[in-house]
This record gives C-alpha cells, sequence and structure tokens, in this order.
C-alpha cells in the first residue's frame, strides 16, 4: 500500500474509533469497564475498540448477524416465564464482550476458589457434626430456617466428600473499582451452557479478533469437570445423568446443551428409578445401574418420597440412595442452604476460623436482623439498605417478589417493614445497596453505531474436578437494557455478553473432543433411557403422519383446482381425511374443500396437519439432546409454517402450503437418514415412521384399490408416491392389480407396504434383546411373518378383510414394541433374604 | 401408667396398585417422660423391600416398597409404651414469653430438639398474620409463655367446633381458622402457626390418647383414631411442654407420642408414591388401654 493510501485509512480509522467513544461517558459515581478512573480507556479496551475501527461499522454488524443466526440456527432461545404457555425468545446476544485483563482475573480467580472451600466447608458442617452452630460462629436458625436445609440428609457424607461440585457466583464491580460478590448460586447453578454458546456463536463470527486477543479457552473447564463426575462413575454401567425438571422448564435447552456437549444422558425423574436403596436408569435394556446424578433440579423435588411429596418431577426413594451412599449427586440435595442471603453476613468470620484466611472477595455488606444489634442498625440506617428476605428467594407480604430499596418504600409500607423486622427479624437482612459497573454495549446502526455504557453483572463457575477447584475462565455476562437498574436480569429484557479473559500470552487450544480422560474408542452409544426411546418413535410416527395428512390434502387441492386430474377420486380421498381422523365424518362428503382445509389448517380433530406438527414438537422437545440442531429446527419450522393462517382459502393456496410443508418433512426425513447414526435411537425413529407409512398406505390401498375406477388408482399412486415409478414399469392406464402390487407388495418400492414391513423387521433384529434365549420376541415374530405374507402374497386375490389383517399386525407390532421397550414398570429383581 | 396399644391402617385399593412405595411413622420411640418397653410394625402383603431408620427428629421412619400388584394393604402397630406421670411445670413460674422468643433465635443447637428448627414456616404451617393476631390476646407483655399457650390452648377448644367433615389432611390453617372448625391436626396447625408468626417456637406432635378415660373423667376427642397436640419450647430448663387445643388441656399420662416435627408432613403415619389408576379406601382404628385395667 502506498504511503499515502496507508496514511488516509489509519486517518478513516482514527475517525471511526472516535465515533464509536467519542460520546461515551460513564455515569456519574459507577465505575466502567471501558474508562479507567484516570478518566482514559483502560489499555485493552483502547486495542479492542482499534480492532473494531479497522474492521468498521458495516463489517461489524454483519458479523455480528452471524453470530445471531448462529445462535437461531442452533435453536438457543430464551423461555420466559409468565408469557402465555411459556413463550420462547430469540437469544439476546450482546454483541461486544465483556473484556477482563489477566491480573485481574488472577485475582478473582483465587477469590472465586476460596469461597468454593469456603462453602463447601460450611455445607459438610451443616450436614454433619454442626460445629459452627455450636459454637456460635454461624447462627443455628440461618441453617435451621433456611427452605433448602433438607432434613433428610443430615448425617449423610456425599461419596467423593463434596457438597458442592458445581458452584456459581454472582460478582459486580462496585464504584471502587472492587469485584464484589453479589449472590451465591449453590443448588443447582444455571447459565454455564449459555455461556458456551454465547462463546461458539462471537468466536465465529468474530474469528480473527477472538484470535488476536489471546482469550482463555472454555474447554479445558468443561473437560476437567466431565472428568472429575466420570471418575465418580464405578459401576458404568450407564454413563454419567443429567437430571432436568423436563422441557417446562426456563433452561431446559440448557439442560439438552450440556447433556450433548459433556456426554451424559438426559434424564427426568421418571427415566430412574430406586431399588434397595440404588439408583437405575429404565433403559430399552433393563434397569441399569446409575451411580453419578449432574442436578438440574431443585433438590426439594429430587424424592417425593422424603422431600416435597407433591413433586412429580423426582425419584421416590433417592434421599435413601444417597444416604446409603450408593449415588453422587452433584450438588448435593440441600447443598442449596448455603444460598442465603444471611449466610453472607458471617463469611468473613467463617473465612478465617474453616480457612485460617482473609475472604479475598468482599460480599455485598449484610446485616442480618436475627441478631439484635444489627437489626438496630438496619433499621437506622433503612433508607439506604436493600431490605431482603434472609432465608428464602422471597417472603410473603413487602418482599413478596424479592428486595426492596429502603428509600423507595412509601412510609407506610417502611413503617410496616419495621414492624415486621422487630417481630421476627430472623426473616430478614438489609444489605448494602450495589450500584453495578458499566459495560459498552453497541448502539446503533452500521456506520453510525456506537458504544454506551450499561449496567452489568457477572456469572462466573467454579468446579470440583480431580486436580481440585477450576475456574471457568470466561462466563456469562448479563447487561441491562436501562442505563439506570440496579438489578439485572434477563427475565426483564436485558442481554447477555460472552466473558472473554485475556491472556498474557497465547492460549492452548483445546477442544472437548480431544479429551484426555477416559479415550476409549466407541461406535455404539449405549444407554437408551425407554423414555427417549418412546419420543423418538412417536416422533417419528407423528412426523410420518404428518406427511400422509399432507399429501392427501394436497391430492384433493390439485383435484379442486385442475378439473382434469379427475375430481372422481376426491370423495375417496375425503374417505381416508375423515377416517384417519383428520377431519370429522359428520360434515360429510358433500364439502371436500372445507374438509380438506380443516385436515390443513384445523386444530380442532386430534389428526389434523397441525395438531400432528405439535405432537410432533412436543415429542422431539423432550429428546432435544438427541437431534442434530438442523433436525430440531425442522420440526420447530414445521409446526410454526402448519400454524400459521392460510392467506386465501383457495385450491392452490392449499396446495402451495401442503407442498412447503412437505418439503419441511422430507428436510427431516434427509437429515434422519443421512445425519443419524444407526444406532438404537435412530432405530425407534425409523420404526415410527415405517408402521405409521405401512398403515397409511395400506389404508389408501383399501379405500381407493378395491372396487374403484382408474380415477381413484391414480389418487393411490399420487399419495403413495409411485406414480413416477408406475409410469415407468406400465405404459397404461392406472389398472388394479399392478395398482396394488406396486403400493403393497413390491419390497423394492420404499412407499410400499412390503419395504416398511421389512424395515420394520430389520429395525427389531438389530435391537438388542430382539431373541432372548434364541426365542424371537413377539415383536420379532408379527414382523418376520408379515414381512414374509407380503413377499408371497398375490395382489390378484387381495381383498379388504387381508389389508386390514396387514393393519392390525402393524398395529399388534406398535403395541408389541411399547410392552418390550417402553414400559417403566418392569417387575423388581428379587429381593434376597427378603426380611 | 403402662399401656398397651394396637394400631390397625387397612388400606382397600378400587384396583390393584402394581407399584407402592410408602414411608411409614407408625412405631412409638423413647421420649422424655415416655419409654417403649415393646414394639412392632406387621404389613400384609410383606413388601419387597422395609428398611427401618430413624428420620432427623428421631422417629421411626419403616420404608417399604411393593413391586407386585395388591389391593389391600394392613399395617399393624403393637406397642407397650410406659407414660410416666410427671408433675406439669406450673405455668405462672415459665419465663416470660419475650425471653423465649429472643432466646430460641440465638439458640446454638443444630440437633434435632432445638427450636431452631420450628421458628421457621415449614411445608404445610406458613406464617398467618390473622392467626397471629388471634394467638397475640393470650400473650399480653410480660407473660409467662406456657401461661400464654395454656390460655390459647382452651381458647382454641372453646373458639373452634370440632367436625371432621369441615377440613380433610390437605386443609392448610388459615381455612381452619378461617372457618373456626375442623380435627385435631386442624387445631395444631392453627396454633404452630400463631406461634411462630409472634417468633416462638411450636412443633407438631402425632400420637394416642387412653380410648376409655380414668372413671369421672370424659372421654377425650380424637381417641379413636391417630391423634395431634402441639409442644411448646419453654426455655432450656423447662424444654418442650406438650399442649392439646383439641381438648383444652396440657398432653400428660394419657398422651402416648408417636412422632414429632414441624407439622404433620413431617409426622404423617404414612406417605408414599402409589401407582394406581383407582381410588382406595382408608380404616384405621386404635385401642389404647392400661395393662391390667
Amino acid at each position: 500500500m502506498p504511503p499515502r493510501e496507508n496514511l488516509r485509512r489509519s486517518r478513516a480509522v482514527a475517525e471511526r474509533a472516535a465515533r464509536l467513544v467519542g460520546n461515551y461517558r460513564p455515569l456519574p459515581g459507577v465505575s466502567d469497564e471501558l474508562i479507567g478512573r484516570d478518566g482514559r480507556i483502560r489499555p485493552h479496551w483502547q486495542r479492542f475498540v482499534q480492532t473494531m475501527a479497522e474492521l468498521g461499522g458495516r463489517e461489524l454488524q454483519h458479523r455480528f448477524s452471524l453470530a445471531d443466526r448462529h445462535l437461531a440456527e442452533s435453536g438457543v432461545v430464551l423461555r420466559v416465564y409468565g408469557a402465555e404457555n411459556g413463550d420462547e425468545r430469540p437469544w439476546p446476544l450482546a454483541h461486544v464482550p465483556f473484556l477482563i485483563a489477566p491480573e485481574e482475573w488472577r485475582q478473582l480467580e483465587a477469590g472465586l476458589i476460596q469461597r468454593a472451600r469456603l462453602l463447601d466447608a460450611v455445607l459438610g458442617d451443616a450436614y454433619g457434626e454442626g460445629r459452627l452452630a455450636a459454637d456460635g460462629a454461624l447462627p443455628a436458625s440461618i441453617i435451621a430456617g433456611s427452605p433448602e436445609f433438607l432434613r433428610p440428609l443430615v448425617g449423610s457424607e456425599p461419596v467423593g466428600g463434596h457438597h458442592l461440585r458445581i458452584y456459581a457466583v454472582d460478582v459486580g464491580r462496585g464504584p471502587d473499582g472492587d469485584w464484589w460478590v453479589v449472590s451465591d448460586r449453590t443448588q443447582a447453578p444455571s447459565g454455564a451452557g449459555y455461556a458456551l454458546e454465547n462463546r461458539i456463536a462471537l468466536a465465529q463470527a468474530l474469528p480473527d479478533i477472538y484470535r488476536a486477543f489471546n482469550v482463555e479457552r472454555l474447554a479445558g473447564f468443561f473437560q476437567a469437570f466431565r472428568a472429575g463426575l466420570n471418575a465418580l462413575n464405578r459401576h458404568e454401567e450407564t454413563r454419567v445423568a443429567l437430571l432436568t425438571p423436563g422441557p417446562l422448564n426456563e433452561t431446559y435447552f440448557e439442560h439438552a446443551y450440556l447433556a450433548r456437549y459433556l456426554g451424559f444422558v438426559l434424564v427426568e425423574g421418571e427415566d430412574l428409578t430406586v431399588r434397595d436403596d440404588t439408583v437405575y436408569m429404565r433403559t430399552i435394556t433393563g434397569l441399569k445401574r446409575t451411580d453419578v446424578l449432574l442436578r438440574r433440579l431443585d433438590a426439594d423435588f429430587a424424592d417425593p418420597l422424603e422431600l416435597n411429596p407433591a413433586s412429580r418431577l423426582g425419584v421416590p426413594g433417592l434421599a435413601g440412595a444417597v444416604r446409603r451412599r450408593n449415588v453422587v449427586i452433584a450438588n448435593a440435595l440441600g447443598s442449596g442452604v448455603v444460598e442465603a442471603r444471611a449466610m453472607m453476613g458471617f463469611l468473613p468470620g467463617l473465612a478465617e476460623r474453616i480457612l485460617g484466611e482473609k475472604l479475598i472477595l468482599p460480599n455485598v455488606a449484610t446485616w442480618w436482623c436475627g441478631q439484635t444489634l444489627e437489626r438496630d442498625h438496619v433499621v437506622a440506617e433503612f433508607d439506604r439498605m436493600v431490605i431482603a428476605p434472609a432465608l428464602a428467594p422471597t417472603l410473603p407480604g413487602i418482599l413478596s417478589r424479592g428486595p426492596v430499596l429502603g428509600a423507595n418504600l412509601s412510609p407506610e409500607d417502611k413503617a410496616k417493614l419495621i414492624d415486621a423486622i422487630s417481630r421476627r427479624g430472623q426473616d430478614y437482612v438489609g444489605q448494602e445497596a450495589v450500584t453495578l459497573s458499566t459495560t459498552p454495549v453497541w448502539r446503533g446502526e452500521g456506520e453510525d453505531a456506537r458504544l454506551e455504557p450499561r449496567p452489568s453483572i457477572l456469572r462466573l463457575y467454579v468446579a470440583q474436578t480431580a486436580d481440585g477447584w477450576k475456574v471457568m475462565p470466561g462466563g456469562f455476562c448479563r447487561i441491562s437494557d436501562r442505563a439506570d437498574a440496579r438489578a439485572v436480569t434477563l427475565q426483564q429484557g436485558g442481554t447477555s455478553a460472552d466473558v472473554w479473559v485475556l491472556s498474557d500470552g497465547p492460549v492452548a487450544e483445546t477442544t472437548l473432543l480431544a479429551s484426555p480422560d477416559k479415550v476409549a474408542l466407541r461406535r455404539a452409544t449405549s444407554t437408551l433411557p425407554s423414555r427417549a426411546a418412546e419420543n423418538l418413535f412417536w416422533l417419528g410416527r407423528y412426523v410420518e403422519r404428518t406427511e400422509q395428512a399432507l399429501r392427501v390434502v394436497r391430492a384433493i387441492a390439485r383435484r379442486l383446482v385442475d378439473v382434469e386430474a379427475g375430481s372422481g377420486a376426491v370423495s375417496r380421498l375425503v374417505t381416508i381425511l375423515t377416517s384417519s381422523g383428520a377431519a370429522d365424518f359428520e360434515k360429510g362428503p358433500a364439502q371436500p374443500a372445507r374438509l380438506a382445509l380443516a385436515a390443513l389448517t384445523d386444530r380442532e380433530n386430534f389428526n389434523t396437519a397441525p395438531r400432528l406438527a405439535e405432537a410432533s414438537r412436543r415429542a422431539a422437545s423432550v429428546i432435544r439432546d438427541r437431534l442434530s440442531p438442523d433436525a430440531w429446527r425442522a420440526v420447530a419450522d414445521l409446526e410454526i409454517l402448519l400454524n400459521r393462517p392460510l392467506a386465501a382459502h383457495t385450491g392452490s393456496d392449499m396446495h402451495e402450503r401442503a407442498s412447503e410443508a412437505l418439503r419441511i418433512v422430507a428436510a427431516f426425513s434427509g437429515l434422519a437418514q443421512e445425519n443419524m447414526v444407526r444406532h438404537n435411537g435412530w432405530r425407534f425413529l425409523e420404526m415410527g415412521r415405517r408402521i405409521d407409512r405401512g398403515l397409511a398406505v395400506a389404508r389408501a390401498a383399501r379405500l381407493c384399490g378395491l372396487g374403484t375406477g382408474g380415477a381413484e388408482l391414480d389418487a393411490l399412486l399420487e399419495i403413495a408416491d409411485s406414480q413416477i415409478t408406475y409410469r415407468i414399469r406400465y405404459v397404461m392406464q392406472a389398472a388394479r392389480v399392478p395398482a396394488l402390487d406396486l403400493v403393497l407388495l413390491d419390497a423394492g418400492n420404499p412407499r410400499a407396504l412390503a419395504f416398511q414391513a421389512e424395515r420394520v423387521r430389520h429395525s427389531l433384529s438389530s435391537l438388542p434383546g430382539h431373541a432372548p434365549a434364541g426365542i424371537l420376541a413377539p415383536a420379532d415374530r408379527l414382523a418376520s411373518r408379515l414381512a414374509s405374507e407380503l413377499e408371497t402374497a398375490d395382489a390378484a386375490v387381495l381383498d379388504a378383510d387381508t389389508i386390514i389383517g396387514y393393519e392390525q399386525t402393524l398395529m399388534r407390532i406398535s403395541d408389541e414394541i411399547a410392552l418390550a421397550y417402553f414400559t417403566h414398570r418392569r417387575p423388581a429383581p428379587p429381593v434376597e433374604g427378603g426380611d | 401408667m403402662l399401656y398397651d396399644i394396637r394400631q390397625v391402617t387397612e388400606y382397600s385399593y378400587a384396583s390393584p396398585v402394581p407399584f407402592a412405595r410408602q414411608v411409614l411413622r407408625l412405631l412409638p420411640v423413647d421420649r422424655p417422660g415416655q419409654r417403649v418397653v415393646a414394639c412392632e410394625l406387621s404389613i400384609r402383603p410383606q413388601p419387597t423391600e422395609r428398611h427401618d431408620t430413624r428420620d432427623f427428629f428421631g422417629n421411626w421412619l419403616t420404608t417399604v416398597a411393593f413391586s407386585f400388584p395388591h389391593s389391600e394393604l394392613r399395617l399393624e402397630t403393637r406397642a407397650r409404651v410406659l407414660v410416666e406421670a410427671t408433675e406439669a411445670p406450673l405455668p405462672m413460674l415459665s419465663p416470660p414469653f419475650e425471653l423465649i422468643r429472643r432466646n430460641a433465635v440465638a439458640e446454638s443447637d443444630l440437633g434435632p430438639l432445638s427450636p431452631v428448627h420450628f421458628l421457621f414456616p415449614s411445608r404445610l404451617v406458613a406464617l398467618d398474620e390473622e392467626i397471629a393476631a388471634y394467638v397475640r390476646k393470650s400473650f399480653p407483655p410480660g407473660r409467662p409463655i406456657l401461661d400464654g399457650a395454656f390460655d390459647l390452648t382452651k381458647r382454641i377448644k372453646a373458639d373452634f367446633k370440632y367436625d371432621p367433615s369441615a377440613t380433610d389432611v390437605t386443609t392448610l390453617p388459615a381455612v381452619a381458622f378461617a372457618q373456626k372448625a375442623g380435627v385435631c391436626q386442624d387445631f395444631a396447625h392453627v396454633m404452630i402457626a400463631g406461634l411462630r408468626t409472634i417468633g416462638l417456637p411450636a412443633a407438631y406432635v402425632s400420637g394416642f390418647l387412653r380410648t376409655e378415660p380414668p372413671p369421672g373423667r370424659p372421654r377425650l376427642e380424637g381417641a379413636d383414631a391417630t391423634h395431634a397436640w402441639v409442644a411448646v419450647w419453654c426455655g432450656r430448663e423447662t424444654g418442650w411442654v406438650g399442649l392439646d387445643p383439641t381438648n383444652g388441656v396440657f398432653a400428660a399420662e394419657d398422651h402416648v407420642v408417636l412422632a414429632v416435627g414441624r407439622d404433620y408432613s413431617d409426622a404423617a403415619p404414612a406417605d408414599g408414591v402409589i401407582v394406581t389408576s383407582g381410588d382406595h379406601t382408608l380404616d384405621v382404628a386404635v385401642d389404647v388401654v392400661p395393662v391390667g385395667a
């Protein structure tokens, strides 16, 4: 580049940098990430702003949109509580990362590890000897008053010795520039999976910047965490399981994502059972002992027998299995007790007593009102305090939605709260009101975009690994969308940013794939929980049923538009819809257009296309960890498309809609065929599809292929997608015998009944337990018989009864599969000795 | 007084239950003033698994699992229990309730009998300002704890109607309080809710009453089934004192303790997860007879 050109370019970059930060003004009395206390841009941010300026606004905007698209395509969503049916929103990624300089990180890291050790020790004492309370270092009321102090677990020492294995801390930077702990998360901390997704999205969008800035990688942390849990898996009958409350939970996406990323089995309570104080997983090959659970279900819900009896999400008897030390739960049941705000007031003293160390990271100053002096102080300083529930997240009354700022209360509310504190001070804490530091966010469009300060808070993670405590070098930053907000939560809007921990030198590239722990080549993916198998099977059945309904609707629509197509077959096609439950009988064949429209758009009948697509999505949503993001996307898109109103109720509109939906189904089928490994899970998906396709083609053959003319036979060939083959094979009008032979008996036709039967037989024979003691299981026997019957049948003599017989056999195969692989109530192993 | 106790609980299910897992608190333990001479719990049909352990509060916890279809379940407790004739502490000599309130929250013991476990809301008993307003009338400033608590016990007996049709096992204290009617479990829950809301530690006690009263005394309400009452913490010296709001009396020689907890959910005689599609009927019979009577 000639010098002059070079000069012009660098002047342009300087102008852009000035535009980005020229009007950046930190809020008064608040510290800021970009601008240091000396009023100048901090060195690491200086470099970052320079890099942004070099890329230019338009290029950055383009790259940020790539990150957003990556997140949307991966199915990352935010589930919002309160909205009807749990609304899902696109993941709100703040595109500018939160930067942490190396020396500052070392300080944070040391503080976090110290805190993890401290809280783990406090838990050990609370569930153990209770010395801290007895010696007056920690009030017994704070432990006993916490709803997370789970008495059935008192006296149980966890296998491996740690109550805490994954711990999260919310930290913010105070006005003086120091970091403060705002809250501790020890129950079942969320967000680590979102931190990973933010990282992947941003690193893909800004690969050059990401590399140039020597950002610490996250994979090593997850590797070490995983290895730590794997090491506790003594029996190895199943993999480590991630216990989720299920798809209705706010962070279910993250559970599925983490399970897949870490190679754990995603299970719900009903996937597990306790026999003789031992935890087993219900799998397609029977009960398998399970040693390790990564718990994302709140502890109180984990065992309806000894904990919350109203829970339908738990595993009866789990607490007993923990007491007998037959299972490791991370985090231990009851570890939420140290999340209590009141605990914070005692941590500095506890650190000195337990660790003999000063607390490295201070927490927000906290006064527990269960003590007279502290209570008087809180009442005296009421207007400058945050008043918060001491032991639980909320308290009935004024704090029913959590903490309040004393100064913001009306005089009556203030008097009421002070009165309540004077009567039951143990329920309240006063906390110093924290003002969080601000970090730059990207605002505006293209070249006009600039950085603006917004309050932010970091969630950082510490895990117990084989080499002790390890901090995730990164995290999850929540940013408020209001410039003055004190509390930051994503539920109230706001965005989340990736956290870049900068390194002094180049960082080692690691990915979870090249993990050094227990590298054993494995081809078969073991452990398929029965519930996952069942949902894969039904996903297959519903997707196929959707396809069949769409094909019939499209065939009707074409005939309504194009008279040449042979309207004679319409009434038979309508019968297919009504007999499959996609439309009502009552409306009668007189209104084919209305019936076809109903099958395509109505939500009233059970087997209409929108309802089937919804059922498909529901089945898919509980096995999201087993589907590729693309396959999940296809199922989600299908539901969205079929629930969108039709622009006009014309035949061609219906035709167009059905065709568009069929293309999505085809995409899903292609992904399932080409991208899924042929493991047991795939076989259940496959069998579901084959059984429903077999049922549909047999029904169509029976209704359109017997005692009918050329128009009906054409329709049959059309919905069985076999027209082209027929025309190539027989250059003539559709005739009954060759048509029935092609759609029912020709095992080479992937749409024919015989083909479906053969595929089902093949899948069954590849499953474990298909021939116990050398004798075929009932489903296998039925499938083999059906396949050979079809092989030897003669199309010329097929009648309705015979075809109905085939359909019944398919339904019996489905029942037998359910009985053999999905029933959760297998007989218990006999107990030796009795009592 | 030495008692022979027999309790028979019979479940009958409309359709066979293929699988069930239950926890039972049907065996008494030694408590202050009470000694268990002998006891056994027999279960028919024989469960697939049975474990007997002590829970946090010291109660016997029998965990059973049935992994075969059964249409009936019969639980029979037989126990011989000695209840000592102890002299009740004099209410007027107990410490002022304000002192109890202050000392309870500051107690440093985390053990099962510590008042700290009984100061806070529990699963079935939330804090309740309306009940507290009713309870406060028994606690003018400086009143001795036990004097106030006994006054409250008698007021509940007078103000509430014993009516088994008014509530069921899931009725919350606020509801029982609003309708001023219920059974022993409701009265105990109401009293506990009110005491805790004003900062006083109160526990739930389940147990048995002597079936036939001594000559010349009226038959107590609740003698034909498992009974429930309240224990109030009166400071380290006096400890826990039992008060029976259903009958407006101290829990004394006629009361045999079965289980103790924060509320019914900690002391329920039977609780569990039963896989069934149908309904069930439950029949409980209790006999508490003085030995040699």
